[in-house]
């Protein structure tokens, strides 16, 4: 089971590899428009910049396009009317790059929800809370991309995680809490990297100057190279979910206030597999 | 093709044959042309293609929509419905009527054309519904004598009931047997008022007191929950809300939606486009273009100015107000814009029904809870009825 707040999360399709044809092995390339227009033979998500770029490909779908990662778009309203009409429904990851700034235009997502699947992605900035809350009110999917959090990031992350498990008012997953959570609850297997989206292995993504992206076994092989290291991970009691993330692209990152935050998931998970079994159990045999 | 929901409320005439003293319309003497239905009906399929959307809900009412004559619904609904097919799409009609010049004539096409349902509307008690000659309790009189023509001729039939303080005075309890009671209704919705339009001079009247309309709202709450709600008696927006919080598909009523904008437009017999009933027949400095005279009503949409502060208030609410710290957000988003107009003369601001609503919401949330936790859930379905402030009868009925 993959990450349920995965962009194509939809009830019989949750994750970007079931996009993949069952006969490919192929990485689901990650690239620019530009690099689109010439690709062939593999499916891709696109990402577009720009309005007439965001038009080419919600109009002229190309058969391996599996969706579209929205960036720097969000405060344009004539993005969103097109993409809400209903003609096609080609996914679509809409990034915001300052959460406190661009929070409210989130709102102009609500008709495109109707027609095809959207996910927000999120840095862990300012403002990310105030985003998470109208995103859930918009039962939109959330995936929340940590990084390596300094103190305000960790404060942001907190609230975010204590809203996603106890706001009655969300819906929708937001990633990476929601498959976390369901991995301490042994529900679900597989690390930060694939619930985030940024395994190489399973989504190639090019970097910023456009560079050949990591290798297939990059996660793999990071991991392999921190526990020979020796630091915290090799004791880390959230290393199997976590497989390295937060030591990337620092290894000396501190982990401690991370600490924090999956030990806040895991007592929440203790908690309501105590209360589902109390529940379930004979009413005389409660406690 | 998509799952969203395109609703025209369409008024084919200005007039009306009463004379109510808080009606916010602007009554003109003009009536929709049947040669101008091919080009509302083009403007409107046209829409819809682009949009790809498959369905049209259409909401006639007025001005009072019978005074049209069966006749000519007859005429432009077939005009309507198969220049839809012929496109492979479809409009769903419904009508709001004060019933007032109801006759056995309208049951065929009530039933053909309106799948045998209407909404109307009634206060209780009735002082403010009143006819050109002998006032309200003639109108409540004649009104009454209809609405059971109309039941006994098999329609289903769905009330609207607008609050008033003579309504908060007579109490709860007394206004839930009117209508189940007395009246024999299974469907019923109250509305908020507002003074918009011409009956902004009668703003004191409809002036309520958020506290005393919460208690009283809560009070009826209370009392559908424990004698109507098992037994097939809708009464919205409570439904609709006991639906949200119980995890079942809830239409939320077009106040409480993410964004009216997306969802409805309002044209009058003019071709006049706004974003709803409330704000074409008494804002103009609101109207968003002319159906008959711009070649597009996509694009007139899209390019409005007046229909950008629509588009932009929720935005604007969660950056301003303290909206987004509400633990009820998802089911409201700020409110009604007509009613915050009516009330403030500005729609960026959130609802002043706000802590009335807050009151509902809580409450049903009490309610549902306790449904959840074993009273048994009756059968219902969720109907038109909830959608917008305009009524028809639920599918429950």
């Amino acid at each position: 089971v993959a990450a349920a707040g995965s962009i194509v999360a939809k009830p019989d399709c949750y994750s970007i590899n079931q996009l993949v044809p069952d006969e490919s092995l192929a990485t689901l390339a990650l690239l620019t428009s530009t690099a689109a227009a010439s690709h062939a033979g593999a499916p891709f998500f696109v990402i577009v910049k720009s309005r007439e770029e965001f038009s080419h490909w919600l109009n002229h779908p190309h058969p391996d396009l599996v969706g579209i990662q929205v960036e720097d778009l969000i405060n344009d309203p004539e993005v969103w009317a097109l993409a809400a009409q209903g003609q096609r429904d080609t996914p679509l990851d809409v990034i915001l790059k300052d959460p406190a700034g661009e929070f409210s235009a989130l709102y102009r997502l609500a008709d495109v929800r109707l027609v095809r699947p959207v996910r927000v992605t999120i840095p862990a900035l300012p403002g990310l809370r105030k985003a998470l809350r109208l995103a859930a009110s918009l039962q939109l999917p959330v995936r929340v991309l940590p990084g390596q959090p300094d103190a305000d990031s960790l404060l942001e992350l907190t609230a975010a995680a204590d809203f996603y498990l106890r706001d009655p008012m969300v819906d929708a997953p937001i990633e990476p809490f929601h498959s976390v959570f369901a991995g301490l609850r042994g529900m679900t297997e597989g690390d930060l990297w694939e619930f985030l989206d940024q395994d190489p292995a399973l989504f190639s993504k090019p970097d910023e100057a456009g560079q050949p992206p990591q290798a297939p076994d990059f996660v793999k092989n990071h991991f392999a190279d921190l526990l020979r290291m020796g630091i915290q991970c090799s004791t880390c009691l959230w290393q199997d979910l976590c497989a390295g993330y937060f030591k990337w692209p620092d290894p000396a990152y501190d982990c401690d206030g991370v600490k924090s935050l999956f030990n806040l998931l895991e007592s929440a998970a203790r908690e309501i597999t105590h209360d589902l079994a109390t529940l379930s159990s004979p009413p005389s045999s409660r406690s | 093709m998509s799952d969203r929901v395109f609703s025209v409320i369409l008024l084919p005439t200005a007039e009306c044959n009463v004379a109510c003293t808080y009606c916010f319309e602007h009554k003109e003497p003009h009536r929709l042309s049947m040669l101008l239905v091919p080009l509302l009906t083009r403007q409107l399929l046209d829409h819809l293609d682009h949009e790809g959307i498959d369905e049209c809900e259409i909401y006639w009412q007025g001005g009072e929509a019978m005074i049209m004559g069966p006749t000519w619904f007859v005429e432009a609904g077939k005009l309507m419905d198969d220049a839809a097919a012929a496109r492979g799409r479809r409009f769903v009609h419904y009508l709001q009527t004060n019933l007032i010049s109801y006759s056995p004539a309208w049951n065929d096409v009530l039933f053909t054309m309106f799948g045998g349902s209407l909404g109307t509307s009634m206060d209780y008690p009735n002082l403010h519904r009143k006819l050109f000659k002998g006032g309200a309790d003639s109108y409540t009189k004649i009104w009454t004598q209809r609405l059971q023509e109309a039941q006994a001729a098999g329609l289903a039939i769905g009330v609207i009931a607008v609050l008033h303080q003579g309504s908060i005075d007579a109490g709860a309890e007394a206004f839930y047997h009117y209508y189940t009671q007395e009246l024999g209704l299974t469907s019923f919705q109250v509305n908020t008022p507002f003074p918009g339009g011409p009956a902004k001079v009668h703003q004191d009247e409809f002036d309520l007191d958020s506290s005393a309309l919460s208690e009283f709202l809560g009070s009826l709450f209370d009392i559908w929950m424990e004698r109507g709600y098992a037994h097939g008696i809708s009464v919205g927006p409570f439904d609709s809300l006991i639906d949200h919080f119980t995890g079942l598909p809830a239409r939320l009523p077009c106040i409480w939606k993410e964004n009216c904008s997306s969802q409805f437009i309002s044209i009058d017999a003019k071709g006049t486009v706004a974003q709803c009933d409330c704000w074409v027949t008494s804002y103009p400095e609101s109207f968003f273009g002319n159906v008959f005279h711009d070649a597009d009503l996509t694009k007139m949409l899209r390019t409005s100015p007046a229909r950008r502060e629509f588009v932009e208030r929720p935005k604007h609410l969660v950056e301003h107000e303290d909206c987004l710290e509400c633990r009820f957000l998802s089911i409201c988003h700020g409110g009604c814009p007509v009613r915050t107009y009516s009330a403030l003369g500005t729609m960026l601001a959130k609802d002043p029904y706000c802590e009335v609503y807050k009151t509902i919401f809580a409450r049903a949330e009490i309610h549902s809870r306790m449904l959840l936790k074993g009273i048994r859930r009756p059968d219902r379905q969720v109907g038109p009825a909830s959608l917008t402030t305009v009524a028809t009868p639920s599918s429950s009925t």
